[in-house]
């Protein structure tokens, strides 16, 4: 187990490494980020200026040798537009989107689990159809769509929630309940459908195993046989997904950041990303580079809680 | 769950929703967050529409276009490259220090610092040195004739030199100026927020508090703008207006905007394009129906130009300045002469998003010109890789669509900017892509910058404009108008430099 752990920490370290690379090179082959800092009619001296000043006037590979040299030691550049530190940026906006990544995991998981499980149990009736005809709506509909129709019906007609930004929560640094509800749902709803879809098969499938059949024959009731024997199984591949969704909704809450003025990092990537800010962009790479590296290792070890039989070596 | 939880959750919304309105605050939502608190190391619109509040410039620009003595009390030119100017007695930062002249010299020698460029010390390339004479008085030497010094001076902000050197780097967590509103708190992509300063060497503001919102979806700067959520929206898109009228809450408010769109034609290109020719990009001028894309497009919302520069620009004529007449039996005539009698086919450049509907304009414009034979193949491109390209020139395509907003007010920084064609001396301007090769029209645009008085400089502009209008090196669009959605209940009126002065305001 140790060995095992210490070998995939390492390989992490080799994954942000890549990654850290790859975005760097890609950010320098987009274009020369003193074009967007100055007036379009600046003289080519002060251009000059500024990129010896920004050190951009050197070699790529000096550049890129002392970047790598100053990211070990945690320095990962200023914000040309900003002038402050990009990775305290990136890290400042990382509370806000963990609080509306773990909200819309929740609201997926609470109500995707559930319908899942109705779903199968009442395999053949209405109920199963109408729950899989949303599931299939909720995978299929743009979020921008779906961030925009709350908007109008939620915080515009009923006007029950805020439409935008982050209010002021119970403790600092935390969003108002009601602001956080609207942009919640945007983001969840696509992995609640798949969550749904996928708790359906798993429990379908154990609900016909032997071992199912054995707990119905020692006259278990049908919540233990369903919640204990089903459920339990069915969940692996389901653990998976939420790991790979967490991801995802880490960083994919770009429209839905940007919809509901949402103070989260996916949306400071994309200001950083069409002002060219390279510091931002690539302090914004490696630490979601990190986290979907830790995220992995952990859904991984996961599996040995729930699936006894898998073993780490 | 209990009834106990539900109350609670119900607590919560309400506490989430009504913070939003409170009569003493104004709230304002602009599509981005300011982005540093230096005013003079910016560039951004929305960044200077929120420091602009706590910091004061040394002139101001009054809505007409003109520039007025603000921290300064006057100017004076005692040869083309001396100055002198006089500083306002008695004002004082919000941290109590105190405004002298000595604090003026400060700045502008922080600025022109070539060791430490800011991102306006482009603007200063031309100052020397400042030497302070007395207290209240400062004088100003520059390399070569400054003709544009005062209007400059209105973006020219004013740091307390104690705080700035002393403070380390506070003062760019927390800004202190001599504005008539002071810096309360910013928490980045959520809220900006200013209280009244009540010893504003102007007048104590009329509104207590305000807070600047960044909401970047414009649909949800609506929504809010709807629901009471906030006063102001700026960059209101023209799909919205009928929204916002129908709400009783806000109206739209508009004014032409200092920003002409136009498209650059490649006239520098092989000598056997087609747009090298004049009588072909006449032609193309010809061929557009402006106020068919204006009243389509724009929802009306802009007016048709003639020229580069619009009638807030020192420098403009109203008959240079003439939209050539739609007139498509004229462009195919002029194609003929041109030995283009079916027309030719060219690529075209525009951005997406950068300005109000500007991919919708090129498509537009696409349309039109295939109705003289001319085939446009369009592309469409992402802001920041379209304008490196324009910057590096690179430029993949023969013409390109594009917006100045002249900040200076002044025609030297739309004309030399963009068509200097460096036949009298140095290159052309790395921006003036359609340059003609005219030596009468790069003579006066140097002379026009080398002499201080306003009537020869007008002159020279005029013939400027007169060379523009016969050799049609773009196709000139129209002008912009800025739109704003505002609630009833705040008495302001849009300026034409897009500024958020909220000590200008009132609620009703």
């Amino acid at each position: 187990m140790a060995a095992y752990l210490i070998r995939r920490l390492a390989l992490v370290l080799v994954v942000v490494w890549g990654t850290a690379t790859l975005a760097f090179f890609l950010l320098f082959l987009s274009g020369d980020p003193v074009n967007l800092l100055l007036p379009l009619d600046a003289t080519p001296e002060v251009r000059e200026q500024f990129r010896k000043a920004n050190g951009f006037d050197r070699p790529v590979w000096q550049q890129y040798l002392s970047y790598m040299g100053r990211a070990v030691q945690g320095d990962l550049g200023i914000s040309l537009r900003n002038q402050t530190p990009a990775l305290g940026l990136v890290l400042e906006r990382m509370p806000a989107s963990m609080v509306l990544a773990g909200a819309a995991l929740l609201f997926a998981v609470v109500f995707g689990v559930l319908a899942g499980v109705i779903a199968a149990v009442r395999k053949g009736t209405t109920l199963e159809f109408v729950v899989l005809f949303f599931a299939l709506l909720g995978q299929s509909l743009p979020v921008f769509w779906l961030a925009l129709m709350l908007i109008l019906v939620f915080g515009l007609e009923l006007r029950w929630l805020p439409i935008s930004g982050y209010g002021v929560g119970p403790l600092p640094g935390l969003p108002a309940l009601a602001n956080l509800v609207l942009p919640a749902i945007a983001v969840g709803t696509f992995s609640m459908a798949a969550i749904t879809r996928l708790t359906r098969g798993g429990v379908l499938r154990e609900l016909r195993s032997d071992h199912v059949r054995t707990a119905r024959a020692k006259g278990l009731s049908e919540r233990v046989v369903i919640y204990k024997h089903a459920l339990r199984n069915a969940a692996i591949p389901v653990v998976t997904v939420i790991g790979l969704q967490l991801g995802n909704l880490l960083s994919g809450a770009v429209i839905t950041e940007t919809i509901f003025a949402w103070p989260g990092v996916g949306r400071l990537v994309l200001t950083a990303v069409t002002q060219q800010d390279f510091p931002v962009v690539q302090a914004a790479v490696i630490v979601f580079a990190v986290l979907l590296a830790v995220i992995n290792l952990v859904v991984d070890l996961l599996y040995g809680v729930l699936d006894p039989r898998v073993r780490y070596a | 769950m209990n009834k106990g939880w539900i109350g609670f959750l119900a607590g919560l919304v309400l506490v989430g929703s009504a913070w939003a309105q409170r009569p003493d605050t104004i709230v304002i939502a602009q599509g981005v967050d300011v982005t540093v608190l230096d005013p003079n190391n910016q560039l951004e619109t929305p960044t200077a529409n929120v420091l602009s509040n706590i910091f004061d410039t040394l002139y101001m620009r009054m809505p007409d276009g003109t520039a007025r003595p603000w921290l300064a009390t006057g100017v004076r030119a005692i040869n083309p490259t001396t100055w002198e100017m006089t500083i306002r007695q008695g004002v004082k930062f919000h941290n109590g220090e105190e405004l002298t002249a000595e604090t003026v010299k400060w700045n502008f020698d922080r600025v022109i610092d070539p060791q430490k460029p800011l991102r306006i010390s482009n603007s200063w390339a031309n100052l020397a040195s400042v030497q302070v004479i007395n207290p209240t008085t400062l004088r100003f030497t520059t390399r070569n004739p400054f003709p544009v010094f005062v209007t400059r001076l209105t973006g020219f902000y004013i740091l307390p030199q104690k705080y700035v050197t002393e403070g380390g780097n506070r003062y760019l967590q927390e800004p202190v100026g001599t504005g008539p509103y002071k810096f309360v708190r910013w928490v980045r992509d959520q809220q900006f927020e200013l209280e009244a300063n009540p010893n504003y060497w102007g007048g104590a503001p009329k509104i207590r508090r305000v807070i600047f919102r960044p909401i970047p979806e414009a649909s949800s700067r609506v929504a809010e703008l709807v629901s009471g959520g906030v006063d102001i929206i700026t960059n209101l898109v023209p799909e919205a207006v009928n929204a916002v009228r129908a709400s009783g809450a806000a109206e739209v408010r508009s004014v032409p905007s200092i920003r002409n769109i136009f498209i650059m034609l490649n006239t520098s290109g092989k000598a056997d394009s087609p747009l090298a020719n004049p009588k072909v990009r006449l032609a193309l001028n010809y061929a557009v129906d402006k106020r068919t894309i204006v009243k389509n497009v724009l929802g009306g919302f802009g007016q048709p130009t003639g020229c580069s520069l619009n009638s807030y620009i020192f420098g403009y004529d109203a008959r240079s300045c003439q939209p050539y007449e739609y007139n498509p039996a004229r462009a195919k005539q002029l194609l003929a002469e041109a030995g283009y009698p079916n027309g030719f086919t060219m690529t075209m450049g525009s951005p997406n998003g950068r300005y109000l509907n500007d991919r919708q304009v090129a498509e537009a414009l696409v349309g039109q010109l295939a109705q003289v034979g001319v085939r446009v193949e369009l592309r469409v491109q992402e802001w920041s890789t379209y304008v490196g390209q324009i910057l590096e020139r690179r430029i993949p395509t023969d013409a390109v669509l594009l917006g100045w907003g002249n900040n200076e007010f002044d025609a030297d920084n739309s004309l030399y900017s963009l068509f200097y064609g460096g036949t009298v001396r140095g290159g052309p301007r790395q921006v003036a892509f359609s340059y003609i090769r005219s030596v009468p029209l790069d003579n006066a645009l140097l002379q026009a910058q080398r002499t201080t008085d306003p009537d020869q400089r007008k002159k020279l502009y005029l013939d400027a404009l007169r060379v523009l209008r016969a050799e049609a090196p773009w196709i000139f669009l129209h002008q912009q108008e800025d739109l704003y959605g505002v609630a009833k209940r705040v008495d302001w009126k849009p300026r034409p430099d897009e500024r958020l002065f909220v000590a200008d305001m009132a609620l009703k």
